[in-house]
């Protein structure tokens, strides 16, 4: 019992769901549900896509649950899947697919948040333009620096949990993402 | 202190510093650094800037019905025979995508070294005589019966000579 007190609460969380308790399961989806769907979002940047993609992640660690072993932060393993999950389906092409769909949804998002701001017209486009920026340059980036700088950024991963999740060492990580932000600097340098 | 830019160790902490995720110990000794350091103030502000500007990109909301979605395929798969979680287990990989190559190319060692194995060939199939000879050992018996046998198939003398 003391070893499972000093696990982290999602470890704890998780070891209940592999004893049959769902309500636990429900609990991990709420806290877990909105950062894996944004990750793969900003991965695959289809609205649609990153939904179906974050149930096969959910269903993934529910099928997973009498074989779970908190070896790693639960955040980590999510991660890892995810990660692997997003990669998979940029490199099998999908993404030509999603395509057509994305710039309405961007458009759609970035109407959204506009209304929400409630700018002016001039400031709207300014603001639509430097969104759309942002986007294309973040996609253009390799996958794996993507990867990594999703996690850093808008996950506040550790490198640690990164690497895990990617799969390589913390120094690799750190490489990733200091030739990522080097290659986003240079990109958006203009819109200073 | 020297230049951070210099070295990659020196960048990737101003890096942090940029992001805002240095601790603040370190942190100190950056903010008095970069007032005198024009090329790290440069690289900072840059820096800065760009977590900013992602910091803009916000994702949409998650669909009301995601967690019912979830919740109807789990009850799906749970209403499935056995034999199809069985066979799933089957087919869904068991590594991660990473793993494959390196786990393939050991396969495939594997199994050339097996087959090297299987077909090398047996010093008793391509030299028959070998065998006999083997351990230094040689049926005298066996060589005076072929002797034998040669003196039979040697023509007789011819009986004109013999004369």
């Amino acid at each position: 019992m003391e070893a499972i007190a000093a696990l982290e609460r999602d470890a704890e969380l998780m070891l209940r769901v592999r004893e049959g308790d769902d309500r636990s399961f429900a609990t991990l989806l709420d806290r877990h549900r909105g950062p894996v769907v944004h990750f793969l979002y900003r991965m695959v940047q289809n609205d649609a896509v990153s939904e179906e993609l974050a149930q096969e992640v959910f269903l993934r660690v529910y099928r997973s649950r009498a074989t779970y072993e908190p070896t790693a932060k639960f955040t980590t393993w999510l991660f890892r899947i995810a990660t692997h999950l997003a990669l998979n389906w940029i490199r099998d092409g999908k993404k030509e697919k999603g395509q057509e769909s994305l710039s309405e949804e961007v458009l759609e998002g970035v109407q959204r948040q506009i209304a929400a701001a409630q700018q002016t017209v001039e400031q709207e486009l300014v603001y639509e333009v430097k969104l759309r920026e942002v986007r294309e340059a973040i996609g253009m980036l390799p996958e794996k620096q993507r990867a990594a700088v999703m996690m850093h950024k808008y996950e506040e991963l550790e490198y640690s949990q990164i690497a895990k999740a990617l799969n390589c060492s913390e120094s690799a990580v750190k490489s990733l993402l200091f030739r990522a932000y080097e290659t986003l600097r240079a990109r958006l340098a203009h819109m200073a | 202190m020297e230049c951070l830019t210099s070295t990659k160790s020196g960048a990737e902490i101003l890096l942090e510093y940029g992001s805002g995720t240095l601790e603040p110990g370190k942190a100190v000794e950056i903010d008095r650094h970069i007032e005198n350091c024009e090329s790290c103030r440069r690289l900072v502000a840059a820096q800065r800037d760009v977590w900013e500007r992602l910091g803009q990109w916000t994702a949409p909301a998650v669909s009301t019905d995601f967690n019912a979605r979830l919740y109807a395929r789990i009850a799906k798969e749970n209403q499935a025979p056995r034999w199809r979680h069985w066979m799933q287990q089957w087919t869904r990989p068991a590594l991660p995508y990473a793993l494959w190559k390196p786990a393939a190319v050991a396969a495939a060692c594997a199994a050339l070294a097996v087959a090297l194995l299987v077909h090398e060939p047996r010093a008793t199939e391509t030299n028959p005589h070998s065998a006999q000879m083997e351990g230094g050992r040689v049926d005298i018996e066996q060589v005076a019966n072929t002797l034998d046998e040669m003196d039979v198939l040697m023509p007789a003398p011819s009986s004109s000579s013999a004369m």
